[in-house]
């Protein structure tokens, strides 16, 4: 068994570089806290979700059992462990954003883009997250998250301009 | 006490519940405290070995002042806490978690292994509504297949965590996770790898629900109608604690039985499912007898037993007494021991041995009462530094691993001197892998390590002939250090010592280490009775009682290399289960009488047999089996003996009769172990070796030498036959290791099976490069039916591109 | 004076014609024997008779060795041993009862999730041989499949009713 590591292979320098800087924050029982950002760096290289191999890759790098890495991958809705289109558009459905009328956000963005929440355009373009929990926001609802960035007090017709704007 | 004692006592609180005042120790939960008052609380998360995360919410009980509900299991108890396990609230909020809990269950008891003791199926009788209000669609799981042991139906799972924890937590794999979230909660492994870890069954205990269910005992009973009777573990010498479940003296399924002191409420794999074995289709089901023409034929005991006396007696009145030997079988019972012990002195040999599986005996008359551990195996929870030396507990003794383990988790530093590097569920404090023939020279180094500190001790005699030249160095520095400094420590011995051809030197230094370093010493044996072997005379240098005999015989090495005339062979395949196969099988072939007590038949055994007599099995036969801790555990018999197999110490009765020797007349197997334990009553158990100082060995030959030890699988007949446990990965991922180091020198590094070469034997086997190996050692495990006929276990060997 | 009245009634036969009053009003009145196995009482479906297995329409048998009906029988007349059958599922390898030892009280019957063992109104069977009184799986659902037609009507029938 003289192959390289895993987490050598499929990280790259740099990204072992950044999940150092996080592991150096925690103590050393307390690794397994570097394991939400170590798994951000991996998803960002890949094109916006995790393989197993990654997961796997992390966990090993981490020193952590890959079952974590799972847990972890799988209970977050900012991982996605299935390819994904280039932007993630994440539309807050829990109850406060329910209430100001995310329900009509989401039926005008499914209308609008032609699929359903979970799925991706066909152009690869953009990927309706499914199940988004609160995300934060609740005073300016409806509101959305796309890759990161907050747009609150939503409109149909603001949907469509930042659904536009996007490449 | 009274009420002002209780109050001043700082490790306790006053707690009320349900009206009943309890004094509970600080800081512990409230779950404990009304576990221990028996106050019923139901739960299903909660399970006392494991870490408390109160994600069933069964548990909740109305505690004064506090405005909702609360979890018992994560409550810690507070002086004057007033807590209503049966109120109106506390009954509401059960119910109310209880229905939740069955919105997504399905209704498929009927079909469910786990229906008649299942914990939800109890409660919801208790706590659930007679109609559900849920009209909704259930959810479905998929299954994942989590390997040939353990059966899923994730779809019945409520998402307890026990198996997830358990694997954590006890047997150190975290092999199963709880994935997604919320309504999604799955439990599994994401990727498919199934649950390989050698205690893994005990997550079928644990579910609540029938998710996990046992494969091999899958839709066979149902719970309410299989009797349970209690057991021990035949193939460690831990004796774990079983319930034998059986249907009409079929066995059903094996469970683990609660004792703190041996095996807490776990068991090993090989444990629960070796009891397969038991049905395989190579039980000898009637006597069997060679007629004129050599050829077998089945016949009755009468006729059996006559057979079987005359070839006995026969060969010692012929060659006299010590053309006969015994082999006494790993699982033997003391009972058995005891009589196969007398009966072969009473026809005037003295040849008869149960260590199969050792080389070297020089030792036997310096060493103590039996191969004790000289340590209870609950201290081993607590040990501060432990030495293994040619041991892999994880795979010979699971449950001994379990404890180190523990250990190791406080902080305890486990260090292992072995063959190859350990795998192991903790992190090992200090580790060495030396070649077989660099053993004693690397344990000598610790033993010299220790002697550089001792004040006051001189080097025994002849250590440095056991140095053979070899350096102390830091990491022998480390390891004596970390058992000098340490209060509680053991030393530990293995397989792999015992099996090692220059055994006794290592014993002995074992116990010189234990001597310097004030450790306790101990030797984790073979099979589950090797203690045994030793008081009930089933050894050739004592008698019954462990006294040393007058006229001591040959021991089992001798008797396979000096052929005997005949072979009374009880409860063995020699030509697997002795030290060297090949040399057994062919003394047997030899022999003019061979009689076999077995259960299992074997074509080898057909070959050289003479008479075959079927014996029971384990959970046939009543028996006694004296742990390595000296702890003697009887065991009636339960299941009905297959075919015409009786139990062997009544088939050793009746020989005995028919040999017209005295004293065989006992109506039952306690008789037998009462006047054993009679004879045995002044012995303590020590495996201590007296120093003798050893004389220099001839360096060892260069090449590759072979390490033959004994896989978790293949330790003894039934579990060899045990058709689950031998499709695990433990069982079949067996081949020949050698280091990628040696594989290049031998030119072997791209072969993916290679011919194994061994004093004119061979046999071919997958190759596996394992780097955990030391450079010129070959791992070929003993025990299997592909290396059945190889040499010694430990030995020159060759390989070959096959 | 009662002896001689005693007397004439002896001596006109009197108690004979009685007696034979009520033999003679029988003989007009509506006839009750039935003439069994020619003529045959009425039965109720909820009769409990022999017992039967019954199988699906789509020919898979029903019984999925839950074992209830086992552990119900106050009379230990089933013996049941199971197994996983190849294709998953959990079957019966042997349904034997031993008519000699079961009282017909239909508790089998009561206790079974999937309708699978009933008593049919079959009570005309006989043994010849010593252990003809086990009846076998095999037995058991070739009744059913001779009488299923019966049976499912017997149990819609009673099916208002429960």
């Amino acid at each position: 068994m003289n192959e390289q590591r895993l987490s050598e292979r499929v990280l790259t320098q740099e990204q072992r570089k950044q999940i150092d800087h996080w592991l150096s924050k925690f103590p050393q029982e307390g690794k397994r806290s570097a394991l939400i950002p170590a798994l951000h760096i991996a998803q960002d290289g890949n094109g916006g979700y995790l393989t197993n191999e990654l997961m796997d890759a992390v966990a090993e790098y981490i020193g952590i059992e890959p079952t974590w890495a799972y847990e972890a991958a799988t209970f977050y809705s900012m991982f996605d462990t299935q390819p994904v289109g280039r932007h993630k558009v994440n539309i807050c459905t829990n109850i406060a954003c329910m209430l100001m009328g995310s329900d009509d956000i989401v039926a005008h963005c499914e209308k609008r883009l032609g699929i359903k929440l979970g799925e991706t355009t066909a152009d690869n373009r953009i990927t309706l997250k499914i199940e988004e929990e609160c995300l934060a926001g609740c005073a300016f609802g409806p509101m959305m998250v796309v890759d990161g960035h907050y747009h609150t007090q939503l409109t149909p017709e603001k949907v469509d301009e930042i659904l536009d704007n996007l490449e | 006490m009274t009420d002002n004692a209780e109050a001043t006592n700082p490790e306790t609180v006053t707690i009320e519940v349900d009206g009943r005042e309890l004094e509970v120790p600080k800081g512990s939960m409230l779950i404990e405290a009304t576990d221990n008052a028996d106050i019923h609380v139901p739960r299903f998360c909660y399970h006392r070995k494991l870490s408390v995360v109160a994600n069933c919410r069964m548990c909740l009980v109305d505690v004064e002042k506090a405005p909702k509900p609360l979890p018992a299991c994560a409550t810690p108890v507070a002086e004057g806490m007033k807590v209503r396990t049966r109120s109106e609230r506390a009954l509401k909020a059960q119910k109310g978690v209880m229905e939740f809990l069955l919105i997504n269950h399905p209704l498929d008891c009927p079909i469910c292994d786990q229906g008649g003791e299942c914990e939800l199926q109890d409660l919801a009788l208790g706590y659930g509504r007679g109609v559900s209000r849920f009209t909704e669609r259930k959810r479905a799981v998929e299954d994942e297949d989590l390997g040939p042991l353990i059966s899923t139906e994730m779809t019945r799972c409520i998402h307890c965590t026990r198996c997830v924890r358990f694997l954590e937590e006890v047997a150190g794999t975290r092999e199963l996770a709880a994935l997604n979230r919320g309504e999604h909660t799955e439990i599994g492994t994401y990727v498919g790898a199934g649950v390989h870890s050698e205690m893994s069954g005990n997550i079928i205990d644990l579910c609540p629900v029938g998710a996990l269910t046992s494969k091999p005992y899958r839709f066979s009973a149902r719970s309410w109608e299989m009797l349970s009777h209690p057991s021990v573990s035949a193939h460690d010498c831990v004796g774990s604690n079983l319930q034998i479940h059986h249907v009409r003296g079929a066995i059903k399924r094996i469970v683990p039985r609660d004792n703190e002191s041996v095996n807490e409420c776990w068991i090993a794999d090989r444990d629960r499912f070796a009891y397969e074995g038991v049905y395989s289709g190579e039980r000898l089901q009637a006597p069997m007898v060679r007629d004129d023409s050599g050829a077998w034929q089945e016949t009755d005991w009468e006729t059996a037993l006559e057979v079987a006396g005359e070839h006995l007696k026969g060969v010692v009145t012929r060659e006299g007494g010590d053309a006969l030997g015994t082999l006494v079988g790993p699982t033997a019972t003391i009972e058995e021991m005891y009589l196969a012990g007398r009966l072969t002195r009473g026809l005037g040999s003295a040849n008869i041995d149960a260590r199969l599986r050792e080389a070297d005996f020089s030792d036997q008359d310096r060493s103590g009462t039996f191969p004790a551990l000289g340590i209870e195996l609950e201290a081993l929870d607590g040990v501060e530094a432990a030495l293994l030396v040619g041991s892999e507990p994880r795979w010979d003794q699971p449950i001994v691993n379990h404890r180190l383990r523990k250990a190791a988790l406080q902080g305890g530093a486990i260090m292992s001197l072995n063959y190859r590097a350990q795998d192991l569920n903790y992190p090992l404090a200090a580790e060495r892998v030396a070649a077989p023939a660099d053993m004693v020279a690397e344990f000598a180094a610790v033993a010299a390590a220790l002697l550089e500190t001792a004040t006051g001790r001189q080097a025994p005699e002849g250590l440095d002939d056991l140095l053979a030249g070899a350096q102390v160095g830091e990491a022998h520095r480390a390891m004596a250090a970390r058992l000098r400094d340490n209060a509680r420590t053991a030393v530990l011995l293995g397989q792999g010592v015992q099996a090692h051809p220059r055994g006794a030197v290592l014993r002995m230094l074992g116990t010189l280490v234990a001597d310097l370093s004030d450790s306790r010493f101990g030797i984790l044996t073979d099979g589950p009775n090797q203690a045994g072997a030793w008081l009930a005379g089933a050894v050739p240098h004592r008698d019954a009682g462990g006294q040393p005999a007058s006229q001591p015989g040959l021991d089992a090495r001798a008797m396979t290399e000096a052929p005997r005339q005949g072979y009374l062979v009880l409860g063995a395949e020699p030509e697997r289960d002795c030290w060297d196969g090949a040399a057994a099988e062919a003394a047997l072939r030899q022999a003019a009488s061979v009689v076999c007590l077995t259960a299992f038949v074997t074509d080898a055994m057909r070959e050289y047999a003479q008479v075959l007599l079927p014996v029971g099995t384990f959970g046939e036969t009543a028996g006694t089996y004296v742990s390595a801790e000296g702890r003697w555990q009887s065991f009636p018999g339960v299941a009905q003996p297959v075919g015409e197999a009786r139990p062997a110490w009544k088939v050793l009765r009746v020989l005995g009769n028919v040999l017209e020797l005295d004293g065989f007349e006992y109506d039952a197997p306690d008789a037998i172990t009462d006047e054993l334990a009679e004879r045995c009553r002044e012995e303590t158990p020590s495996a201590r070796v007296e120093w003798l100082a050893p004389g220099r060995e001839a360096a060892a030959e260069d090449g590759l030498y072979r390490v033959g030890l004994v896989p978790i699988y293949g330790g003894d007949a039934l579990v060899r036959r045990a058709p689950a446990l031998q499709r695990t990965r433990h069982a079949t991922e067996q081949g020949v290791r050698i280091s990628a180091a040696t594989a290049q020198q031998q030119g072997l590094a791209d072969a993916d099976r290679v011919q194994v070469q061994q004093g004119g034997h061979s046999t071919v086997l997958p190759l596996i490069i394992d780097d955990a190996l030391a450079d010129g050692a070959v791992w070929v495990p003993a025990g299997l039916t592909a290396t059945a006929g190889l040499g010694p276990m430990f030995g020159p060997v060759a390989l070959a591109r096959a | 004076m009662t002896a001689v009245r005693d007397f004439f009634r002896t001596f006109f036969l009197w108690e004979l014609l009685l007696g034979l009053k009520l033999t003679g009003r029988n003989l007009f009145a509506r006839k009750v024997t039935v003439q069994y196995p020619d003529e045959r009482g009425p039965q109720s479906p909820r009769f409990r008779g022999l017992h039967a297995l019954r199988r699906y329409p789509n020919g898979e048998e029903r019984c999925i060795a839950c074992k209830l009906c086992e552990a119900v029988c106050p009379a230990l007349a089933i013996t049941i041993d199971s197994e996983q059958r190849e294709d998953g599922t959990r079957r019966t390898t042997r349904y034997d009862i031993d008519l000699f030892k079961c009282i017909y009280c239909g508790f089998c019957e009561e206790s079974c999730p999937v309708d699978s063992i009933v008593e049919t109104r079959i009570f005309e069977y006989h043994m010849e041989n010593r252990g003809e009184n086990i009846i076998t799986k095999d037995q058991l659902l070739a009744i059913g499949d001779k009488y299923e037609q019966q049976i499912a009507r017997d149990r819609a029938m009673d099916a208002p009713f429960r």
